[in-house]
Parts: C-alpha cells; sequence; structure tokens
C-alpha cells in the first residue's frame, strides 16, 4: 500500500458529540406529528360535538354507529388502495367508472349464470351460489383489468397517470352504459343483500365493513412492515433513487394500478350486495371523495408519505359532517363546503411540513 | 488489504452517438487504496465509472473482478460483485428515513415469528447495522429514523457514503462526492473515505481537486479524450505534472 497519506482529521468540536447519541423521537413524539393522528382527533371532536348538538343523542345511538359504519365501507375500501397509489406518486381518477363498469359486469354474470333468462325473470335463481360467485369474481377481475390498462398506458407509454385516467374514466363510464343500456342491470339475486349486505357480524358491526377494516389493517401492515410498502414509498419520493436501488419501478407501478383496480371491483360488489342493484350514472364524484380522504388524511399529493389509518380517518369525515349536518337539521350541503376547506387545509399542512423539514 | 488488483477495465471502448467518450480507456483500481480519478471535462470519468458500476453498457472491452473477466450487465450485477457507487446527486429518497435509505432494495427480512412468516423488514437489524457503519465512519446524525429531508447536505452525503460502505466488498466508486459539499464536510467525507480504504476496499473518487487529490489519494489515474493516461502513485507527482497530463502538454511524462 502506498505511504499514508495525510487524513483530515474530523473537527472534534463539531458533530462528533453525536455519534454517541442517538435521539429518535418517541412514540407519542411520532404520534403528536402526524397528520393522521390529528384527523382523528378532529373526528372524535366532530362526532362528540355533533352528539351534544344533536337531539335525543341521537347521532350517538348506536344504530346511527351502525348506518355510518356501513356507509362508509366502499369509500374506504378506495381510499386504502388510493393511499398506495398516491404513496407512489400516482393519481387514479377513474375508479368511480371502474366501479361502475365492474359492478355492471358484475351483476349481468350473476343474472346470466344464476339460471336461465326465464328463470332469473321470475325471481328463481337455481345456480344461485355458482352465480354469485363467478359474478364476485367477474366484478373483482373486470376492475383488476382496467387497472392493468392504466398501469400498462402510465408505465409503458410513460403517459402520465392523470391524463391515462382521465381518459379512462370516459372510456370506462361509456363502456358502462354501452354495458348496462343505460338503465340499471335488473334481475339482479336479491340474496346478495340479504345474505351479505345487510347482514351484521354478531349483529353488531356490518360485514361489509368488518371485510373492508379487516382488508385495511392488512394494507396498514404491509404499507408500514413490507418491502412491498416501502418500495411504493421510494418509488413516489423519488424514482431515479428507486430505480438505481434496484427497484423494478413500472412493474412496481403496474402492481399498485392492479390493486387499485381490483379493489374498485370489489367496491363495485359491496355497493351491489348494499343495494342489491347497479347504480348506472353514479359514482361521478366517487374518484375525488377517495382522493380527498387520502389527502385529508395525511398522505402526500407528491407522493412518498403515505398513512392507511389516516385514509380510514380521512373517509369518515365527510361521512361523519353529511350525517351530523342532517341530525341537527342543517342543510347537509354545508358538508360539501366543510370538506373543502379541510382538504385545503390539509395541503397546506403537508406543504408547510416539507418547507420546515428542509 | 495488500494492493491487490481488483478490478481491471481492458480496452473500454463506448460511443453517445457520434461522440466518443471512451476509446480504449484501462483503468486498475487495487484494493486497500485511495485512486483519483481526474480529467477535463468530457475526459470520460463519469462515463468509465458508470461502465464499471454496470449503468452504462461498453460498446467494447473487458471487465475483470477479481480476476474474473465478467460481463457486468446492470447496477445490481456490479453491486454482487461489491460495487457500490455514490452518485452525485446521490440517489437518496427524500421522504424516507435514514435507515430505509441504507437499505433500500436490500431490506433483511424478519428471521422469525409471524413477523418472518409475513415477510416483515427487520428494522431492529437494520437499524443496529446502520448505527454501527455510522459510528465506524465517524458520522454524527441524532436520528436514523428521520427522512433524509430533514438533514443537511453535508449528513445526506455522509448517509449516501455509508450505505456505499456498508454494501462494498470490493470497490467504492464515487463521482465528484464534494461538489456540494462545505469545509467541514468535506473533510468528513474524505476520513470516510480513507477509512474505507483501510478496511481494503478500493475507493474511486472523480474528482476536479487535483490538489486535494494530491494530498489524499494514494494514486492518480489521468484521463485524457476517452483513455487513462497516466496511473502512478500520488506521492510520484506533483500538480504541475497532473495538470500537464490532463491538457495534453506534457506527452513524454509516460507512465
Amino acid at each position: 500500500m502506498a505511504a499514508p497519506q495525510s487524513v483530515p482529521a474530523l473537527p472534534s468540536h463539531v458533530e462528533a458529540v453525536d455519534v454517541a447519541n442517538r435521539r429518535e423521537l418517541s412514540l407519542s413524539q411520532r404520534l403528536l406529528g402526524s397528520t393522521a393522528f390529528w384527523m382523528g382527533v378532529i373526528l372524535v371532536v366532530l362526532v362528540l360535538g355533533f352528539g351534544i348538538a344533536s337531539p335525543d343523542w341521537a347521532m350517538l345511538q348506536f344504530s346511527n354507529f351502525q348506518s355510518m359504519a356501513l356507509s362508509v365501507s366502499m369509500i374506504m375500501l378506495l381510499a386504502v388502495g388510493m393511499t398506495f397509489v398516491l404513496g407512489a406518486g400516482e393519481l387514479d381518477l377513474s375508479i368511480g367508472a371502474n366501479v361502475m363498469v365492474s359492478s355492471v359486469v358484475a351483476a349481468k354474470v350473476m343474472a346470466a349464470v344464476s339460471g336461465s333468462a326465464a328463470e332469473v325473470q321470475a325471481g328463481i335463481y337455481p345456480n344461485l351460489a355458482v352465480g354469485v360467485a363467478v359474478g364476485v369474481l367477474a366484478g373483482i377481475g373486470t376492475g383488476a383489468l382496467f387497472g392493468l390498462v392504466n398501469g400498462v398506458l402510465a408505465t409503458r407509454l410513460r403517459i402520465s397517470s392523470f391524463i391515462v385516467t382521465l381518459g379512462t374514466t370516459g372510456i370506462g363510464t361509456g363502456l358502462a352504459f354501452v354495458l348496462s343500456g343505460g338503465v340499471n342491470v335488473p334481475f339482479v339475486p336479491r340474496d346478495i343483500q340479504t345474505g351479505f349486505g345487510a347482514l351484521q357480524l354478531g349483529g353488531v358491526v356490518p360485514l361489509p365493513t368488518v371485510l373492508v377494516v379487516g382488508i385495511s389493517l392488512c394494507l396498514w401492515y404491509v404499507l408500514v412492515s413490507t418491502r412491498f410498502g416501502l418500495h411504493t414509498l421510494a418509488i413516489g419520493s423519488s424514482r431515479e433513487a428507486a430505480g438505481r436501488a434496484g427497484i423494478n419501478v413500472p412493474r412496481h407501478v403496474l402492481s399498485l394500478f392492479v390493486l387499485m383496480g381490483a379493489f374498485a371491483g370489489l367496491a363495485g360488489i359491496l355497493d351491489l350486495s348494499r343495494f342489491a342493484t347497479t347504480n348506472v350514472g353514479g359514482y361521478q364524484t366517487t374518484a375525488m371523495g377517495a382522493i380527498a380522504a387520502v389527502v385529508i388524511g395525511g398522505t402526500s399529493l407528491f407522493g412518498g408519505r403515505a398513512s392507511v389509518g389516516g385514509s380510514m380517518v380521512g373517509a369518515l369525515i365527510p361521512l361523519v359532517l353529511a350525517t351530523g349536518l342532517v341530525i341537527i337539521d342543517v342543510d347537509s350541503f354545508y358538508q360539501l363546503i366543510v370538506v373543502g376547506v379541510i382538504l385545503v387545509i390539509a395541503v397546506y399542512l403537508d406543504q408547510r411540513r416539507r418547507e420546515r423539514l428542509e | 488489504m495488500a494492493d491487490q488488483i481488483v478490478i481491471e477495465a481492458v480496452d473500454i471502448h463506448k460511443a453517445f452517438g457520434s461522440i466518443q467518450a471512451l476509446s480504449g480507456a484501462s483503468l486498475q483500481v487495487r484494493s486497500g487504496e485511495i485512486l483519483a480519478l481526474v480529467g477535463d471535462n468530457g475526459a470520460g470519468k463519469s462515463t468509465l465509472t458508470k461502465v464499471i458500476c454496470g449503468a452504462l453498457k461498453p460498446d467494447s472491452g473487458r471487465l475483470v473482478f477479481w480476476g474474473k473477466e465478467i460481463d457486468v450487465q446492470s447496477i445490481r450485477r456490479a453491486q454482487e460483485l461489491g460495487v457500490e457507487t455514490v452518485y452525485q446527486d446521490l440517489a437518496l429518497a427524500p421522504d424516507l428515513s435514514v435507515l430505509d435509505n441504507v437499505y433500500l432494495g436490500r431490506e433483511p427480512i424478519a428471521s422469525s415469528g409471524w413477523r418472518r412468516w409475513t415477510r416483515a423488514i427487520a428494522r431492529d437489524v437494520m437499524y443496529e447495522r446502520t448505527d454501527e457503519a455510522l459510528r465506524n465512519l465517524g458520522i454524527g446524525l441524532r436520528s436514523l429514523r428521520s427522512p433524509i429531508r430533514s438533514l443537511s447536505g453535508g449528513q445526506r452525503q455522509a448517509v449516501a457514503v455509508a450505505r456505499a460502505v456498508l454494501w462494498a466488498k470490493t470497490a467504492i466508486l464515487m463521482d465528484e462526492p464534494t461538489a456540494a459539499l462545505g469545509t467541514k464536510q468535506t473533510a468528513i467525507a474524505y476520513s470516510s473515505m480513507r477509512v474505507a480504504a483501510e478496511r481494503g476496499l478500493a475507493v474511486v473518487v472523480i474528482s476536479h481537486d487535483i490538489p486535494r487529490m494530491l494530498k489524499i489519494a494514494d494514486r492518480i489515474a489521468v484521463m485524457r479524450h476517452g483513455q487513462i493516461v497516466t496511473n502512478r502513485t500520488a506521492a510520484e507527482l506533483t500538480l504541475s505534472e497532473v495538470v500537464g497530463l490532463m491538457l495534453g502538454s506534457a506527452e513524454t511524462s509516460a507512465a
């Protein structure tokens, strides 16, 4: 080895002290610094506030919680999926259209497989179990396929996902209208409502809510504790850095769109089971609602930072506002205004945080 | 540890369209020493290091690692051969923690229980090893869980270097590692390079700061017009000789 060179000595007065002195934030400090936590506080305050203001504590009635839990399940599922999409710095505006087309396909398949045309018209479903199973798979499959198209366009053709999904929103909506002829699909077996959508676990929690909360908690774990979650945030934070770390960025982004699509398909099934009918022409504000929930919950619109718990809370806030306003007899249209204001505040806080950290 | 040749680039050619970036560059990189790669702008320094780290495929030429010729297809492959790169822009994800950045793409999975079954990342292992790597380099960081975004330029540099040192088995390549740093951070960066070299790694540094390189490097390789024109110990060279070799006014002082 060559002669030892003059090694620049570390300036002893600086930084060296810190080497032995790590100071990580405690759990409570991290909690207090998270948007999700504060939105949770706001949610509790809202519920209690409306509870106090509502006649006969109507807001705090058990049945009201049950009905809110059921109402929120679809948007919560979509918000949780969207958390990953936004976390990776992507956007999916097409989920409303996806929910619509998936539910139409699911309903048509259910009706077609459950019995002959004459039978289902008479309300007889000889192959009910098979029909429902195949219909559910068809709905989720359609959603995933829709997501795959989004993902392929966004990654292979390198079109921004904002534009891709704006385009596929139109395509999906049009497709749903073409498939359904513009009217709700008839002869959907009612049993999906009586056998799932309107059932409660132990007579307490609506089954769809149990399913959605279960999925959400799993995805929470995936985001926080697995490579898949970390790589999602890495891509959202810096594509360049993620790519150089050996992450296959296009493939990962593609899988996120497929996941989001499958969730939209499942959301379509949930709505189908809740109302026992499709809702052709609905879902116009679904994508915006889900994105708003995610952003309110502290996930960065710029990607890189995401919170599944925050999205769950963020999905609940608009619903609690709407429900509470109705209960205290204020026009529920104010809900739109309040949610808009909260959304702007959430984005502002996110931006402030980034600036403060720099 | 001894200065064994661990990487050898032989007769590397690389063109970008009509521009010949490398025209027969040959470089030997030895373990346990800091090699400064100097040269004028466009001499091919960055291109050569990118070929070695797997980021660019050469048009022709051979790469030999530990005496074996290997076709390095990707950054991943180079990493498997123990070659780590510190990029000029550091390639860190600003929203992720120090810990997650150091391990990104190579996260260890928990070794037991349901966390293993669910393939959870073993952040405790990551924390321990990152902490150790930073301590060994003498780098002070208050928190390994705070995002890169909250660190100073020097601290970010330190994280990038620590990541390279932690993973490198053969060599660390650094492209202008101190370009954006202040005096203090530069000193820290150079002392970490020395630590890495003392641990037996080959350290290749691209820099324009030739006086500094003459002080801290063991060996200087000068590039001109896509070729290595000299590769000698720093002690044998003077500033004016190096500048002369870079500019081509000292053709006769052959290596």
